[in-house]
């Protein structure tokens, strides 16, 4: 077959369109109309056919009707004055006696979709809604939504709505359904349906006999409603049980979220639903789609926010196969860092092991990057892994497994003597560019500590005017002064250099300004400019946080089974940064705890010891009662402090909405041996609140405090 | 809720378009293509890929991407569970699901698509249904058409939205009365160096074909219902009757349908029916390495091991292989490193294995992982979870109908690391 561009296809096919001796052989005359749907869906403009083709729809052939129909409804835009020869035909095929063909032809009418034919499609639709076959009723619901869609500013019949209202008690389930989100888009502006305690109770005894798409439309819509009573709530619950371990993903989802949503004030509720989702949940997660287990291990990630202990013992089902694509593989691991525990740990490091030589380099970098968050609570397994990584002198892992290093020691800063001792020779592997920032970054950190920091730093100033990245020269910069401030003697000539290429011949204003900077800081002498630079420094005798406060379920439910969980970047937010404030309406600044208007009491505690030596069970003891640690002194140092800090929630009957914040900080010394003081700030003031908060508060330390002894 | 659908192959063409409300114009799959460029794998698209006005949607079977475009919030569950059962309408149709396949029916693709979803809510998606509405294309009734000029649609409104029970039609009528029951078992496994497994699951299925005439009742019962976990029926299938005494008890679809699926997961012990015996080592500093590999049966209850394929992606060091297999034969491609070696069928009294040397590529460093094979088997008469029917009853019908059930395991993602 010769090729024919565009254009010669459609002469082509309009010759022998109106050819006939095409037109009076039904077959040929089909197989024509074939050829033109074909073309038309390799994309090319068939529009100019447009009256051929509406000749082409007077025929008795479902199937050419059919294929007309397609062409017309693609078309019909281009062409509102011809479409009006076809609503004739349309209307006359309304009342035939084949209910296939009444509902073909109401169907096609409102998708041609222009606004000047509504006045005809009204009528038909109208009688449609009467008609005794459901397949006819179900097109003409949705036809309403249709032609609404298509004038939205028009005035809305009543008559219409009414009529659909009633349709939802209609015998066929689709037709219910159907009017459902009918009435949804119809009614979009009013909040949709109007859900009150009859329709919600129909719609459930219904539910079993819907589709599991209908299903998850039903359920979507019940969300609105508020039962009136507990037992009632209780009731509906019970009814929806089954659905909640359905072996269809989009039906459990549906209804776990229904639950959510139900019972939101009620946790415990709340969580025995997860509990019971947790099984279908799983199961999607191993299912044969993998888009299915991207969402479904999405879902998972939001779920372990509030119960992370759920799917402890089910880590192994988050291990990545070894043909599964990287997105997966990520979201696992992301998944699999939140698991672990005293027992899987070792497992699930040989796991992730595995992962860090995978072939895709992004996939590789998560798994060194996870190593790493897992470093944070079991830093010696993690640190022995990573330097093994080093030894591979791959680009992509050494440059993932030096910026894990900074991450990690600015944590753990007792990590830093064997990452000082890991880095020598890295230099030679890495060439992008964050890694090249992470390894400056420690080389000017932990300069002291590194025999070869000021050869690898001489490296990189001899390479400065070949070097193209500008944050590695900025990071150079820095690296080199704090370097100068650690090593003078090694590093001044060299720093010497780099200022002067830097201010002298550095194309780049950031660049330039900086050396600049550093080189008065430098005029006004090294404790001055020490004093500036190395402020930044994370502070060893902070704590690390581990564990992050769980999240309420009402945090997330309102982004279950929705698209937010799946396109939020794959990072889940930082563990060591949160928890520090408690999620206020307004941020606090330091200054503003300083200087605000708090209520400060100093007091002393009457305790016999602070279980000075084991603060994390006193962190998890707290935790209980809902007092946050933000940082503690390392175990067995003394003067031994803690600093914590609680909130209240707002009282649901009181009409104001403010809660009081305390934050305390409990010093131990060895001056005073059976007590400790404790500092305690609020804001605003609440004596109640705060009495409460000491009493808790000298209980737990009892508590933990006497446990210690034993 | 859908908008519209592109089909697009794996060069990057949209050989098919449907739109359920406004047409979206195809520049939208602009910012798809944008992904499968960045991607280093075709399955590495993201399956939800956000434009500034539409959410893309979009589901890999059989190298085509199946893209949903959704202009506001929905269940992203639910769109991707309904492209799925799209995918697996077109292969229940046309037998496979490929581009050719698609361009040859698309007359039936694009009544399909209008069938499935009005003013993009699912409509008609239950294969039985579609299938009296749209009858499947056939060699025969091609002919047929062509030469009588008669049509593929279906002159009668599918009667089983008008009967009681809605998945079965009235006044069914067969000489032959038959029920089949297929036990079909995947095992998923991940098997580490030592050969302990770390992970392993099992999904099943019932596949039934019933011809039995008028409204027969059926009841099946197990032997060992506990066994199974998260099942999933099919709408037929009584609820009450399962909880209450584990008995499936159900008026049944006419023709063919899938029953039950269900997931017995690792709590319960999986026997793993092969075990690998492996040695591959790659000597630093010399050009060759050791390739060794045995396969062999076990807790197979003395059912042979069938159809068995082994592949594995060999490191990119690997030149090329020289290797002897005890039976079968085996291929590696160079260029894309990948190992296929087609044992057939396992004899418990000598042990296929595949022999010999890799070369390496000269110079290079030894490969720092070790390759994972792929395994495939089938297993007739057995399935590995234990699962045995116990009795078929039928009632509500006089006759006597002919039962059979047959048992097979097939291995899903079963994998070996060395």
């Amino acid at each position: 077959m010769p090729y024919l561009s565009g254009e010669d296809a459609v002469k082509e096919l309009r010759r022998a369109l109106s050819n006939p001796n095409v037109q009076s052989d039904p077959l040929r005359y089909r197989n024509t109309i074939t050829k033109v749907i074909r073309v038309m869906s390799q994309g090319v403009d068939v529009s100019g056919l447009f009256p051929e083709m509406v000749k082409a729809c007077a025929t008795v052939d479902i199937v050419q009707k059919k294929l007309v129909y397609v062409f017309l409804c693609s078309y019909a835009s281009l062409n509102p004055q011809l479409s009006l020869l076809v609503i004739n035909t349309l209307r006359k095929d309304c009342q035939d006696a084949n209910p296939m063909v009444r509902s073909l032809a109401l169907r096609n009418m409102t998708n041609l979709r222009l606004p000047g034919l509504a006045e005809y499609v009204e009528q038909p639709l109208t009688v449609g809604l009467r008609d005794r076959a459901a397949c006819v009723r179900r097109v003409a619901v949705l036809g309403w939504a249709k032609l609404h869609n298509l004038q939205p500013q028009a005035e809305i019949d009543a008559a219409v709505v009414n009529e659909l209202y009633s349709l939802l008690r209609d015998s066929d389930p689709v037709v219910m359904v159907n009017c459902l989100r009918a009435l949804e888009e119809i009614l979009k502006d009013e909040g949709g349906v109007a859900i009150n305690k009859n329709i919600t109770h129909h719609l459930l005894n219904r539910l079993k006999e819907c589709d599991v798409w209908g299903q998850c439309d039903v359920l979507r819509v019940l969300e609105r409603y508020r039962p009136q009573t507990e037992g009632e709530l209780f009731d509906i619950l019970s009814l929806l049980d089954s659905c909640l371990t359905c072996a269809h993903p989009p039906v459990m989802a549906a209804t776990l979220r229904l639950f959510l949503c139900l019972s939101a004030g009620l946790p415990s509720v709340c969580q025995s639903a997860l509990e019971r989702a947790c099984g279908p949940l799983l199961a999607a997660c191993g299912s044969n789609s993998r888009e299915m287990r991207f969402t479904a291990l999405a879902h998972v990630q939001l779920m372990m926010q509030s119960v992370p202990g759920l799917l402890g013992a089910h880590y192994k089902r988050f291990f990545c196969g070894y043909a599964e694509p990287a997105f997966i593989k990520q979201r696992k691991m992301q998944v699999l860092v939140e698991l672990v525990n005293d027992e899987n740990v070792s497992m699930l490091l040989d796991e992730l092991k595995g992962y860090c030589t995978d072939v895709d380099p992004d996939t590789a970098q998560a798994a060194i990057s996870a190593i790493g968050r897992i470093g944070r609570s079991y830093s010696d397994k993690c640190l022995d892994i990573l330097t093994g990584l080093l030894g591979l002198r791959q680009e992509h892992i050494t440059s993932a497994v030096v910026q894990t290093f900074r991450d990690l020691v600015w944590v753990c800063p007792q990590c830093s003597d064997v990452v000082c001792a890991a880095l020598q020779g890295c230099e030679e592997t890495l060439q992008d560019d964050q890694g090249r920032q992470a390894l400056l970054w420690l080389l000017g950190v932990y300069g002291e500590r590194v025999a070869t920091a000021p050869y690898v730093l001489e490296g990189f100033i001899d390479g400065v005017r070949a070097e193209v990245s500008v944050s590695v020269k900025l990071e150079l910069l820095a690296a080199a002064l704090r370097l100068f401030l650690s090593r003078p003697a090694e590093t001044q000539d060299m720093l010497g250099r780099l200022l002067h290429y830097c201010i002298e011949e550095e194309r780049d204003m950031c660049v330039r300004d900086q050396a600049l900077l550093y080189y008065r800081l430098l005029q006004c002498g090294p404790e001055q400019a020490r004093r500036v630079v190395e402020a930044r420094r994370s502070d060893p005798a902070l704590g690390v946080l581990i564990g992050r406060p769980l999240q309420p379920i009402d945090a997330w439910a309102h982004g279950f089974n929705t698209l937010q969980p799946l396109s939020t970047a794959a990072a889940t937010p930082d563990s060591s940064t949160r928890g520090i404030l408690p999620k206020s309406k307004s941020f606090l600044s330091a200054s503003a705890v300083e200087e605000g208007d708090f209520l400060c009491v100093v007091k002393l505690m009457p305790c016999q010891m602070l279980p000075v030596n084991s603060p994390q069970s006193l962190q998890a003891a707290l935790q209980l009662v809902n007092i946050q640690t933000m940082a503690f002194t390392p175990p067995n140092a003394l003067p031994w402090k803690v600093y914590l800090y609680t909130h209240t929630q707002p009282a649901p009957d009181s009409t104001s909405a403010e809660c009081t914040l305390v934050l305390a900080e409990l010093l131990y010394s060895s001056d005073t041996p059976d007590s400790s003081r404790i500092t305690v700030k609020q804001k605003p003031r609440d004596s109640a609140a705060l009495s409460g908060f000491l009493c808790i508060l000298t209980a737990v330390l009892n508590t933990v405090s006497a446990e210690c002894k034993l | 809720m859908i908008h519209s659908l592109f089909l697009i192959n794996a060069s990057g063409d949209i050989f098919l378009e449907k739109h359920w409300k406004s047409v979206v114009s195809r520049s939208v799959c602009d910012y798809f293509f944008e992904a499968q460029e960045r991607a280093s794998e075709p399955e590495n698209v993201p399956p939800v890929i956000p434009t500034p006005h539409h959410y893309l949607i979009s589901v890999l079977r059989h190298r085509i991407y199946f893209v949903a475009v959704i202009q506001s919030e929905v269940p992203p569950l639910f769109v991707i569970e309904f492209l799925h059962r799209v995918v697996d309408t077109f292969q229940d149709y046309f037998g496979v699901c490929t581009e050719a396949a698609i361009k040859d029916n698309v007359v039936v693709v694009y009544e399909l698509l209008e069938e499935m979803l009005d003013n993009g809510f699912p409509l008609a998606t239950e294969s039985n249904i579609l299938k009296e509405l749209i009858k499947p294309p056939t060699i025969l009734r091609t002919m047929v058409n062509t030469i009588t000029g008669s049509t593929n649609v279906g002159e009668q409104l599918p009667t089983g939205q008008l009967s009681v029970v809605p998945w079965r039609r009235t006044g069914v009528k067969y000489t032959n009365n038959e029920a089949y029951f297929d036990v079909v078992e995947e095992i998923d496994a991940i098997i580490d160096k030592s050969g302990s497994t770390i992970t392993a699951e099992i999904q099943g299925v019932i596949d039934a074909c019933v011809k039995l005439t008028g409204m027969p009742d059926l009841t099946l019962s197990f032997m060992n219902p506990r066994l199974l976990d998260d099942v999933s029926f099919h709408p037929c299938v009584r609820f009450k009757r399962w909880e209450a005494e584990r008995i499936l008890s159900f008026i049944p679809p006419d023709g063919n349908f899938r029953l039950l699926s269900y997931h017995v997961s690792s709590q319960n012990l999986v026997a793993i029916p092969v075990y690998v015996k492996h040695n591959i080592t790659f000597r630093e500093g010399s050009s060759q390495g050791r390739f060794d590999l045995t396969l062999g049966p076990k807790q197979t209850m003395g059912k042979a091991v069938e159809s068995v394929l082994v592949s594995s992606q060999l490191p990119r060091g690997v030149l090329n292989v020289n290797l002897n297999p005890s039976q079968g034969t085996y291929t590696f491609d160079p260029v894309t490193k990948l190992l296929s070696w087609d044992v057939g069928k396992i004899n418990p009294q000598k042990l296929p294995s595949l022999k010999g040397s890799m070369s390496l590529q000269a110079g290079a460093s030894k490969p720092d992982e070790n390759p994972t094979f792929n395994i495939q088997f089938k297993i007739q008469q057995m399935a590995i979870s234990g699962l045995k029917v116990n009795r078929l009853d039928m009632y509500g019908e006089k006759y006597k109908p002919f039962k059979g059930i047959k048992y097979m395991t097939k291995a899903g993602k079963f994998q070996v690391r060395t």
